[in-house]
């Protein structure tokens, strides 16, 4: 089962998100893909309080900051998957040379097939994204790039996914398939 | 009328195309503030409305001149940011917000596309 998760920011989309992958995992292995790399001491921060939160969970943590169809050579693919974020992975895949941030305008095509590989592949997978298209704003080229790039893997993984949930204020709204636990 | 929004890169367009047919030959792309009304649908709305800020010309009443009842229109959603700081990106929200509330109104369908998805408001 694929299940699709976005909103807007700080809106209990991970909290949401974990809760439905452990369901989905019904006692078996689960896995966290962490996408983050972190930068600075704020980042950091944003990881202890991810890692609490999910505390007691039982997730098996790797950190797949990029290529992330890579993580299948570690896992099995019979357990159940959480990404968050691919907003992160987008963005690692954008600059994947930290000394030089140069953009790569290929990344959203490669990161695209990397989620249809992982997601073709294992049983379950849960996927959060963020929602930042709807503000009244003229963001320069870099700044489109990513949110077109963004919104071609929110489209594409909505059309495979069984379920797409919109998270709002921790409350969710069902744009596809249902939960069914 | 039908009244199309969402953010962007969401897939309003497409949905234009594929939910009732159109051609890219029908369906216009404001980029000013002129509006060729003898095609069917009427694409990014918010760049026409954004021209006439600009221009000081008020698109809400421009459009209540227009018959609009076998229009598709799509509009991009730019509610849900920060308060521009920029005075005319500020009335650029606020007035395409009064037209999208007047649209929805006189609509009979409203869409919203998430996604890529259509979430079917009214």
């Amino acid at each position: 089962m694929i299940v699709f998760i976005t909103g807007g920011a700080k809106n209990g989309k991970s909290s949401y998100a974990q809760d439905l992958a452990v369901k989905l995992a019904n006692g078996g292995k689960h896995y966290y893909l962490a996408t983050m790399i972190p930068c600075d001491e704020e980042d950091r921060d944003r990881i202890r309080h991810h890692l609490v939160d999910r505390a007691g969970l039982g997730f098996e943590t790797l950190e797949q900051g990029r290529d992330i169809a890579k993580c299948l050579e570690h896992t099995d693919k019979e357990g159940t998957f959480l990404l968050d974020s691919v907003t992160a992975l987008l963005l690692n895949e954008l600059y994947p040379d930290p000394t030089t941030w140069k953009l790569d305008p290929a990344a959203p095509d490669r990161c695209q097939a990397g989620l249809e590989a992982l997601c073709g592949q294992v049983k379950n997978i849960v996927l959060v994204s963020d929602y930042i298209y709807s503000d009244a704003m003229k963001y320069g080229e870099e700044t489109e790039i990513y949110r077109r790039g963004l919104a071609q893997l929110d489209r594409f993984l909505a059309g495979i996914s069984d379920t797409v949930i919109e998270v709002s204020a921790g409350s969710h709204i069902i744009h596809k398939g249902g939960i069914g636990l | 009328m039908k009244l199309i929004i969402g953010g962007a890169y969401q897939g309003k367009h497409a949905f234009a195309k594929e939910k009732f047919g159109f051609s890219e030959e029908q369906i216009f792309l404001c980029t000013d503030t002129a509006i060729d009304f003898s095609r069917p649908c009427i694409d990014r709305l918010e760049e026409y409305v954004l021209a006439c800020v600009q221009a000081g010309i008020d698109p809400l009443e421009k459009l209540k001149q227009q018959d609009l009842s076998d229009k598709v229109i799509i509009c991009m959603d730019i509610f849900c940011g920060v308060v521009p700081i920029d005075a005319t990106m500020r009335l650029w929200r606020h007035t395409t917000g009064l037209v999208c509330q007047y649209l929805a109104k006189n609509a009979d369908n409203v869409y919203r596309i998430y996604c890529g998805l259509e979430q079917k408001l009214k």
